[in-house]
């Protein structure tokens, strides 16, 4: 057993869990945030993805050990109480997803991306998505929403409240 | 306070009842007349309903992207315990013996049943052939042969291993085209392997090809496919005091999941729930039960709710994926590229288990000839049993392997006639009223149109032939099968 400390969207949170459990599992059954999704349980379809310390991280190959004394976001931690985050907003307005299993994962490498690269490209984005796979989509609508985003979070268009 | 809101004038009816009780007793009243015969709108083919182009918003959206849509893998019960199934692991065998004994004095372990534990061990939509977990024989590696129920997942996966099957192993059938042969014995003898046909007879075709110039073969193979939805299969299954068991599923059909349940548990069909949410993916992968009567059997077992989840694995080997079909296409046409008879095979790889085969074969076979008007049409369709996983639905049912053969057919003949691709097409396709394969007169056709629409917007210059130099074929055979694969 191995007893970790995680700061998970903003809170300290402890749980003593055996060594072989991952992030992932950590996240959806010890602290009952669902919202990161098993897809594969290997690190090839991406719905897993949450934030560590700023990179997206496939939290199916991450033991919980390893994020011991991190901060971890989760989808549950971007929007507050008031307002959803912009990318929540952009991918709603887009019509973005279908099925929606993929959406926490693509949403989560997008702020990853938007961070680092305020402006990014097509290229640049269709590359931040590559390790998130999505089967009801085809990716147009979340690019379009990603892009939408972005604009949003430099301050370039008017946000109306919601 | 007598504040009344500010309303329509119009009062309705139910305010009418409750202001005056005495029409109450006069019906004629409280209904509005209605004049019959009702005059309803119906909107003329091609008339662009005020609809379509809309921007409308999806109901779930917001919920998806804030993480919030419950799957059922997310739910969680107080109590509840995982299973596992142990998965053959071989094509083609019988199970000679079960040893569970280990299994189940793991401590930890709350229950293990086999294929003998199910009432009534056989399911599917038409033909009712795939059993819930093997009984004595095993069809395809991915056959169910054990459940187990313990309290964490991890103990469950260990006493799966612990089980010990002891196989008769025999030979598997895996190709289709062997199959397909008499004398290859039965997979599930002793019934022959072809366990449907269909066939579509128009006109003549020996005089069809007699009058044609050139005669074309070919062969198509397409793979079998598995949908992959990202949301692996889930279900979780409880019962109350009452007798009545209450399965979350990621099932699509519940209705037909429900009879099946029943059928299979033996139970009444009103003492079966079936609670379905949004769902991550089905694309027709999740169209039949899976693990919903053993789970709902361990539940009965062990007094607690029991959850299960697909790995990924799993979603490969043991559900349903799309049928492999090996298509042979022979069509004489004449030098202006009209198409005058056309004979079609089709083998489609049935897999372990009928599932939904049988539509599947009904719409590829009817739709083998393609959009064209073919006047001499022979068309002649199988689905066989191999040892391998079980074919059903996929989006498309059988449709999208046969437009890849028939498109590159007809790609293969323009070439060979020296013919824009284009031109051979609009030459042969259907035209308003065209009578289809199946005698079906066709409207709200524009086959043409959105062809010409289509090449002039990517800008077809109808160069598109790149094989300028090809002779053209006598009338005889051409030998020399084109695979594409």
């Amino acid at each position: 057993m191995v007893t970790v400390t995680i700061n998970v969207n903003g809170e300290n949170r402890t749980a003593t869990v055996p060594a072989e459990t991952t992030l992932l599992r950590l996240l959806r059954e010890t602290f009952g945030l669902t919202g990161s999704k098993l897809g594969c349980d290997v690190g090839d379809c991406g719905a897993c993805t949450v934030i560590v310390d700023g990179l997206p991280v496939n939290s199916c190959l991450m033991l919980a050990g390893q994020a011991d004394g991190r901060e971890v976001l989760t989808i549950e931690g971007l929007a507050s109480m008031d307002r959803v985050h912009p990318l929540q907003r952009a991918f709603e307005d887009c019509a973005s997803l279908q099925c929606g299993f993929c959406g926490p994962g693509v949403i989560l490498s997008a702020k990853a991306l938007i961070d680092e690269i305020p402006d990014p490209t097509i290229p640049q984005i269709r590359d931040a998505l590559g390790g998130n796979l999505c089967r009801c989509t085809g990716y147009v609508k979340m690019i379009e929403a990603i892009q939408k985003a972005a604009r949003d979070m430099r301050g370039e268009t008017v946000e109306t409240s919601r | 306070m007598d504040k009344k809101p500010k309303v329509a004038e119009k009062v309705s009816p139910a305010e009418t009842v409750f202001q005056e009780p005495s029409i109450l007793r006069d019906s004629t009243v409280i209904a509005p007349l209605v004049e019959y015969p009702i005059e309803v709108v119906v909107p003329k083919a091609r008339q662009q309903t005020p609809a379509v182009g809309q921007r409308a918003t999806r109901l779930d959206g917001r919920l998806h992207g804030l993480g919030q849509t419950g799957y059922i893998d997310d739910l969680k019960f107080q109590g509840m315990l995982f299973a596992k199934i142990k998965r053959a692991g071989v094509a083609s065998a019988r199970i000679k013996s079960i040893d569970t004994k280990e299994a189940e004095a793991m401590p930890g372990v709350m229950a293990v049943i086999t294929g003998k534990d199910i009432p009534c061990n056989a399911f599917g939509p038409s033909l009712k052939d795939q059993p819930v977990l093997a009984h004595e024989r095993v069809f395809h590696a991915g056959d169910g042969v054990a459940a187990v129920a313990a309290v964490t997942e991890q103990i469950a996966l260990e006493a799966c291993e612990k089980i010990k099957v002891d196989y008769e192993v025999f030979t598997p059938v895996l190709d289709p085209l062997e199959s397909l042969k008499l004398e290859t014995p039965g997979v599930h003898a002793p019934s022959a392997n072809i366990y449907q046909k269909k066939f579509i007879k128009k006109g003549d075709i020996e005089k069809g090809f007699a009058a044609s110039d050139h005669i074309v073969e070919g062969q198509f193979r397409t793979q079998m496919v598995e949908h992959v939805p990202l949301e692996p299969h889930a279900t979780i299954a409880m019962w109350d005091a009452n007798g009545r068991v209450t399965i979350y599923s990621t099932l699509g059909r519940i209705t037909l999941g429900r009879a099946d349940i029943a059928s299979t548990l033996g139970i009444p069909i009103s003492r079966i729930r079936i609670v379905a949410t949004i769902v991550g993916g089905n694309f027709g992968g999740k169209n039949e039960i899976t693990t919903e009567p053993v789970l709902a059997l361990l539940s009965k077992k062990t007094g607690r709710p029991v959850k299960s989840t697909f790995t990924r694995p799993d979603e490969f080997i043991a559900s349903t994926t799309r049928h492999p079909l090996i298509m042979d296409y022979k069509t004489g046409v004449t030098r202006d590229g009209r198409i005058q008879a056309r004979k079609i095979r089709l083998v489609l790889d049935g897999g372990a288990y009928c599932s939904w085969s049988e539509t599947t074969l009904s719409k590829a076979c009817i739709l083998s000839a393609g959009p064209y008007n073919i006047e001499n049409l022979y068309a002649e369709a199988y689905v066989v049993y191999t040892n391998k996983t079980m074919t059903g639905a996929m989006r498309g049912f059988g449709a999208p392997q046969v437009c890849f053969a028939y498109e590159s057919h007809m790609d293969d003949i323009a070439t060979l006639l020296n013919m824009d691709p284009l031109d051979i097409r609009l030459v042969n396709a259907f035209n308003e009223g065209s009578i289809s394969p199946t005698g079906q007169k066709l409207q709200s056709v524009v086959v043409k149109e959105s062809l010409l629409r289509a090449a002039e917007r990517f800008g077809w210059n109808g160069k598109g032939n790149t094989n300028g130099g090809a002779k053209l074929l006598p009338k005889e055979n051409v030998n020399g099968n084109t695979v594409r694969v």
